[in-house]
Formats: structure tokens, sequence, C-alpha cells
């Protein structure tokens, strides 16, 4: 099997997983905007939320998106308006993260066989500092690639007018 | 009045189950924080007023099952929900046949949270 041969199907389990979490527990509009494999090299993102998953099937499962979207969910769970990308944000990310991979494998659990989640990682780009006209401190953000052999799956959808991917790779244990 | 211990590693997680439990009417007067099963056991073993245990299930240094087998090991019958997206049958299977009390699969509505709750902590 390869993801290809099981896309629509994973496809419609992560709109359905993503939906249901915005709706409970982030509290933000969501609207499904495409589905695709993708090259790692056409993903440029600041922040990735990654839950891997090991058994008869392993793999990741990522959640990509700004910064800006970032600070818009955290502020969304916790009830209050953060301004800083700060360890709060990333650990938002990572239980968004973890409750979408956690009801994705679960589903691919009952068709695939019993499965095992690890721990969440986020990994955000760091702002860099210069010095600009003025000696005024002033800050760039950086983008992040992923790297990997295989393409993922990514599945993108725009709330609050920003568009982010639930991505997965899918690879059968040998 | 009672007490409720919330274990899950993400402390914005903790926070929004903390912010729950206060709207939703049970009554609850004070909450304990642990960010995993190991720090679990020791905020027990230093306080025995706890009346209900939230768990989630994936967390560093010790799981959410492995604190529910070392919890009923000693003896200990505080109830505890597991707060988990970890939600298959055979988990859930799992989870009460070591000691669990309840299940709730995250993500969850406030009314998903209050009734399993509600089992075990009065109303307003």
């Amino acid at each position: 099997m390869d993801v290809k041969g099981i896309m629509d199907g994973i496809t419609s389990d992560i709109k359905e997983t993503t939906k249901t979490l915005f709706d409970t527990m982030i509290m933000l509009e969501l609207n499904y905007d495409n589905a695709s494999l993708i090259d790692e090299t056409q993903i440029k993102t600041d922040v990735i939320g990654m839950v891997s998953f090991t058994g008869q099937y392993h793999g990741v499962v990522g959640v990509f998106c700004s910064k800006k979207f970032a600070l818009k969910v955290a502020s969304s769970m916790l009830m209050m308006e953060l301004q800083e990308f700060n360890n709060d944000v990333k650990d938002a990310i990572g239980e968004v993260s973890n409750m979408i991979a956690g009801n994705i494998k679960t589903k691919m659990s009952e068709k695939y066989g019993e499965m095992h989640l690890s721990i969440p990682i986020v990994i955000a780009g760091e702002g860099l500092s210069i010095t600009a006209v003025g000696n005024v401190p002033t800050v760039a953000d950086t983008a992040l690639s992923c790297f990997s052999k295989d393409p993922w799956l990514m599945t993108y959808f725009i709330s609050e007018k920003e568009k982010f991917g639930v991505g997965l790779l899918l690879k059968e244990s040998k | 009045m009672p007490k409720v211990l919330i274990i899950d590693d993400s402390t914005v997680m903790r926070k929004m189950i903390q912010r729950n439990i206060q709207q939703s009417g049970l009554i609850v007067d004070s909450f304990v924080e642990a960010g995993d099963g190991k720090e679990a056991l020791a905020k027990i073993a230093a306080d025995s007023s706890i009346d209900l245990i939230l768990c989630d299930w994936n967390m560093p240094n010790m799981t959410g099952i492995e604190f529910v087998k070392a919890l009923r090991g000693s003896g200990n019958q505080t109830p505890i929900v597991m707060c988990t997206t970890e939600g298959s049958d055979a988990k859930v299977v799992e989870a009460t046949g070591s000691g669990a009390n309840g299940y709730l699969t995250k993500p969850f509505t406030p009314d998903q949270l209050k009734t399993k709750l509600g089992a075990f902590l009065q109303i307003k």
C-alpha cells in the first residue's frame, strides 16, 4: 500500500478530525481548501508541530502554519490575546498536533492495526535580530523547510484568513 | 471541598481543562497540576486530599497508563478519568482494566467534560 492508494480516505479523516478540533476546542472557523501530494521542497512555513507514530504502518503527522496563525490559535485556546511567540504558543501547536494525530491514528488503527504515538515536537523559525539604520533592532522572520524522501499528503485549510496545512507521511513497516 | 489533579504534559491543555471545569458548574475548590505520571505520584504522596484525577495518556517520563497502574498498585482508589487523544476501543479497555474509572477523548466539548466529570463531582 502507498499513500496514493488510500489518499481519499485519509484526507477525509484529516478533514473531519481537524474540523471537529476547531469546532470544539479552538473555536475558530475552519474551511477546507485542498489536498495533494507535495514534495518537501514545496513546503515553506514558520512553525511545524509533529507527532510520529509506529506500528504496522509508521509515519509523521505535521501541522504547518505561520507564526501569526499559531498566535491566533494559542490566543483562542487560552482565551487571552497573546502578542509574543512564546512557549505557550509552541505548547498550543504541540497539543493541536497531538489531538489531530491522535484522532487520525485512531481512525487508521481501525483499518490498519494498532499504532503508537510519540509526544509532540514543535519547531519554530527563530527571529533574527539585526541592526538597522539608527541602531534600532528589528526582527526578520525566517522560514523552515521540511526534509523527507517521500511526498507529504498535505491537506490545507483556511482559518482567520490564514492558510495552514496538516501533513501526513505514511509508510508500511517491514 | 473537592480538589482535582490534572495530569497533562501540555500547560495549555491543563489551563483549558481547568477553565472548562470552572465554567461548567461543577463544584471544585482547587486544582493541582502535574506534567507527567511521575510528578503526579509525587504530588499525591504529598497531598492526600485529592478527590479526582484527570490523566493524559502520552506523556514523557511516565505515561498515563503507567501512572494508573502505579497508583492502583499502591492501593490508592481515587477516581481517575483518562483525558486523551487515544480513542481506540483497545485503549479504553486497557485503561479501565487497569483501574481508570472514566474515559474522555480529546477534543471534547464543555458538555462532554461536564457529563464525564459529573459522575464524580457535584454540580451547582
